[in-house]
């Protein structure tokens, strides 16, 4: 289990937006997207679309969901599946947790189905 | 009737999207989609991504051949020659016949060619498969003077993607700028004036023949003379494919005709996707929408209508397009009636908003703006009556004005 990292105060991130940790702060090799969703809690997904080049924190965040900007394919926040096309494929989830206002992602720490 | 069998006839966006819809709706009966190209694929990167080679053949599937094992979806490769819609029969060029409860038409279109002399030329391109697009691509090298007759989504990302194989490229389209209907003026004499910025030469006109001998080929264009071209595209729409349904005497119009449910005027007969048009209850025929998503929300209200479910409720329309590093979108209609609110970027028209005399949002189509498209939608979709200042105001974030 890899170490976590903090990447701000809760007010950083306001609700309905997202926060780039970039793939060399976050040492997965790839640029991890750390959401505030609309029930007032904080999921991570890779942020590079899976279906083509896109940043999903540039993405349409709702309830507990994010549209990509490109080509609207859709995500559950919480467990990274592909809810519409032209997606297919999941993006991978990565642990998060709220600790004294702190917000502490978990590189490489899949969300638990 | 209980629903044990359907067969799909093509495997492009509806035809995939009702397959799709009907295992995830809880459909366990027999399930076969039927298309010449085999494993269903998508479309759009064959002017862009796989025109260029960044994508290949496996890349574009809308799943892979494991997700038609895994759901028990039959794919067949073939080509539907006729329809026994009585006995619910679709049969085959090599002479098979496949029965099911209901068979679903998503037969697509094929591209419109040239009413010229010469438009029916082998050697005159279309894009509409991947096979096309193959062809294009083997065509297309440094120096390649290649014509493309049509400026619109396919003719313009075309235009695009040659100039990385360093052709010269030549767009020709009666109209200056194209797009009007579906950016708005603003917008579309932006997007039409990049080709030239880009280095292709844009002609308006209509070609009047086309010719083809060892130097190549040559368009006329009547008074104004001839453009010279080692290949050529038409990119001019496209023309839907009823055949099927008209020989199995379906109801046709410019499109297969179906109801709100996808239902054709024949039981067993469903249709989605760009060869079917709505005709309303009280006889009104709807225009015939031809774009990926309109594809897609079409499949899933086939598959909740085979299965006897509630409709799925779809808002505006909306589509993209990518060209010159640039990302297009639009939604819902910039030619309704109305004003045009602009917003800028970097002193350029990027956001145009279309407001009818209600005062309601009705359209939006941006350039680089794909947020600005997605809150519009929801101010489109949700009746949110907004203030015109605060649309024209580039300091407010639209996606506040959605929620």
């Amino acid at each position: 289990m890899s170490d976590a990292i903090n990447i701000g105060s809760v007010d950083d991130i306001d609700e309905g937006e997202a926060k780039v940790i970039p793939a060399d702060e976050n040492g997965t090799g790839e640029d991890i997207a750390v959401f505030h969703a609309e029930d007032g809690n904080f999921y991570a997904l890779n942020d590079t679309c899976t279906h083509e080049t896109a940043s999903l924190a540039d993405g349409w965040i709702e309830g507990v969901e994010v549209e990509c900007p490109v080509h609207s394919a859709k995500f559950c926040l919480k467990t990274g599946e592909a809810l519409c096309m032209p997606a297919t494929i999941a993006a991978r989830t990565h642990k998060v947790e709220v600790q004294d206002g702190e917000v502490l992602l978990y590189p490489n720490v899949p969300v638990e189905a | 009737m209980s629903l044990n069998s359907v067969t799909i006839v093509g495997g492009g966006m509806a035809g995939f999207t009702v397959a799709k819809e009907l295992r995830s709706r809880g459909f366990e009966g027999v399930l076969t989609v039927v298309d010449p190209a085999g494993l269903p694929y998508d479309r759009p990167p064959l002017s862009k991504d796989y025109l260029l080679g960044k994508r290949g053949a496996e890349d574009i599937r809308f799943s892979p051949a494991a997700w038609f094992e895994e759901h028990k979806v039959d794919v067949v490769t073939g080509t539907a020659t006729a329809l026994r819609p009585d006995e619910g029969t679709v049969v085959l060029a090599d002479g098979a016949e496949l029965a099911a409860d209901r068979i679903v038409l998503a037969t697509g279109g094929h591209a419109r060619r040239l009413a010229i002399p010469g438009g029916d030329l082998e050697s005159v391109l279309e894009l509409r498969t991947r096979e096309d697009a193959d062809r294009l691509r083997s065509l297309l090298t440094p120096g390649t003077r290649l014509a493309i007759v049509g400026a619109g989504l396919i003719g313009a990302e075309v235009a695009s993607s040659a100039l990385a194989f360093g052709a010269e490229v030549v767009l020709i389209d009666p109209v200056d700028p194209p797009l009007v209907p579906a950016v708005g003026p603003e917008l579309a004499r932006r997007l039409h004036d990049m080709h030239a910025e880009y280095g292709i030469k844009v002609v308006t006109g209509i070609p009047t023949a086309i010719t083809a001998d060892e130097a190549g080929h040559h368009i006329r264009m009547g008074e104004h003379g001839s453009i010279d071209a080692d290949v050529v595209l038409v990119g001019i729409g496209i023309v839907p494919e009823t055949a099927l349904a008209e020989s199995a005497g379906l109801d046709t119009d410019n499109g297969t005709l179906v109801d709100e449910s996808q239902r054709t005027s024949h039981p067993r007969v469903y249709a989605a996707g760009d060869s079917a048009r709505t005709r309303l209850a009280d006889g009104t025929l709807l225009r015939r929408a031809e774009h990926w998503e309109h594809a897609m929300f079409a499949g899933e209200t086939a598959a909740a209508a085979l299965l006897e479910q509630d409709l799925p409720v779809h808002g505006a329309s909306w589509f993209w397009s990518d060209r010159h590093g640039v990302h297009v979108e639009g939604v819902g209609s910039m030619a309704a009636e109305g004003t045009t609110i602009i917003r800028e970027a970097a002193g350029k028209p990027a956001i145009a908003l279309r407001v009818d005399p209600e005062g309601y949002l009705v359209g939006c189509a941006a350039i680089d703006g794909g947020l600005a498209v997605r809150a519009a939608r929801r101010i489109i979709d949700r009746r949110i009556l907004v203030d015109r200042d605060k649309l024209a105001d580039p300091s407010i974030d639209l996606k506040k004005l959605a929620r």
